[in-house]
């Protein structure tokens, strides 16, 4: 039986659907069979940021009112035959799909895949409350930004409550540069504040920009400091202790994080 | 040198701004307690404490949400008159 991973933030564009992609592209690549789902009905993204978008027959609407079977819906990736995605409806909105629709769904899903991945609408009306309907575990994504921490926190709550869980962070655009100045919040700060363990730490990268036009996977791109922190996610989340990376070469705010791990990145000043 | 700065300076960093803005809003939205019901839970209060302690200035009662390290706290502050 597969593991349900939602991956959502409350916030709108702080990098769900970035995370989405990425982390399943990761984890097809090591090996696993992967099905990533739009959950966002109406607002159709995963599958332009994945490549797929021309490919699209049927969709998640179409399965769950009986005119597809999942298999039909289902486009496999051709660049990883153990991907799939699992597109949103366009022109329908959320009411289309109820609670217990996506936990039939996502039931159906887990029997066939290692992971599912839930990529979550922004918010916490019902499009959200779905899109965890049927997940095991929850991934939040943030950026250290006041409006999306402020948000983060109310959706851990909301996960807590619907009894999903402790959810784990993934810390999205991270400008070192900025936080060695003390103009952005500290890793340790949004952790703090958020009460919350870490998953991963993504940096701020433009090639997720150009990667995205092309619709390619920053994962793919083994030049990529994002696709690098991605594919480490991905490692954890199979339950892999993998140390934080530094995010150049000074080391500087990671080293709190490095001595958890009791190591510290080569080449660190201090 | 950055470290020196980063020393006196500190209180000017953004950074401690977003992160201390943050903590206090977060007190607030966490026990879902919007300004006017934390207004109206104060005129209550503020009444009740009228009630039972006659040498207390109703309009001199603060109700306000603390942060603590491990707990926040609901705090009414009720200055007392001191009469014989």
């Amino acid at each position: 039986m597969g593991r349900v991973i939602t991956v959502t933030s409350g916030k709108g564009g702080v990098g769900k659907t970035t995370t989405t992609a990425n982390l399943g592209t990761a984890l097809a690549m090591g090996g696993a069979r992967v099905a990533v789902v739009d959950a966002d009905i109406g607002l159709r993204n995963l599958d332009i940021v994945m490549g797929l978008e021309n490919r699209i027959v049927f969709d998640l609407v179409d399965v769950i009112e009986g005119r597809a079977r999942l298999k039909q819906a289902l486009i496999k990736d051709k660049r990883f035959p153990d991907l799939c995605l699992l597109p949103a409806a366009q022109t329908r909105d959320k009411d289309a799909v109820s609670h217990d629709d996506m936990v039939a769904l996502t039931n159906q899903l887990r029997a066939e895949f290692d992971y599912v991945l839930i990529d979550s609408p922004a918010g916490i009306e019902s499009g959200f409350r779905n899109a965890i309907a049927g997940a095991d575990e929850v991934l939040i994504v943030t950026t250290p930004e006041v409006s999306a921490v402020r948000d983060a926190d109310r959706i851990i709550g909301l996960t807590e409550a619907f009894e999903k869980g402790h959810p784990r962070l993934v810390l999205n655009r991270v400008k070192t540069r900025m936080m060695k100045a003390g103009e952005m919040m500290s890793i340790e700060d949004v952790l703090q504040i958020l009460a919350i363990d870490l998953v991963g730490v993504v940096p701020d990268d433009e090639m997720i920009v150009t990667s995205t036009n092309r619709g390619e996977v920053a994962v793919m791109d083994k030049s990529s400091r994002a696709g690098k922190a991605f594919v480490d996610i991905a490692r954890r989340v199979r339950g892999e202790q993998v140390p934080f990376m530094a995010l150049d070469e000074g080391g500087g705010v990671f080293d709190r994080l490095f001595g958890m791990f009791g190591r510290r990145p080569r080449g660190s000043e201090r | 040198m950055g470290f020196l700065n980063g020393l006196f300076r500190k209180r000017e960093r953004s950074s401690d701004l977003a992160r201390e803005r943050l903590l206090t809003v977060l007190v607030h939205d966490r026990v879902k307690l919007t300004p006017d019901v934390m207004e109206q839970m104060k005129a209550e209060l503020s009444a009740v404490i009228a009630k039972y302690v006659p040498n207390v200035d109703p309009d001199t009662i603060e109700v306000t949400l603390a942060r603590g390290d491990s707990i926040d706290h609901l705090k009414a502050e009720v200055p007392l008159r001191r009469n014989r």
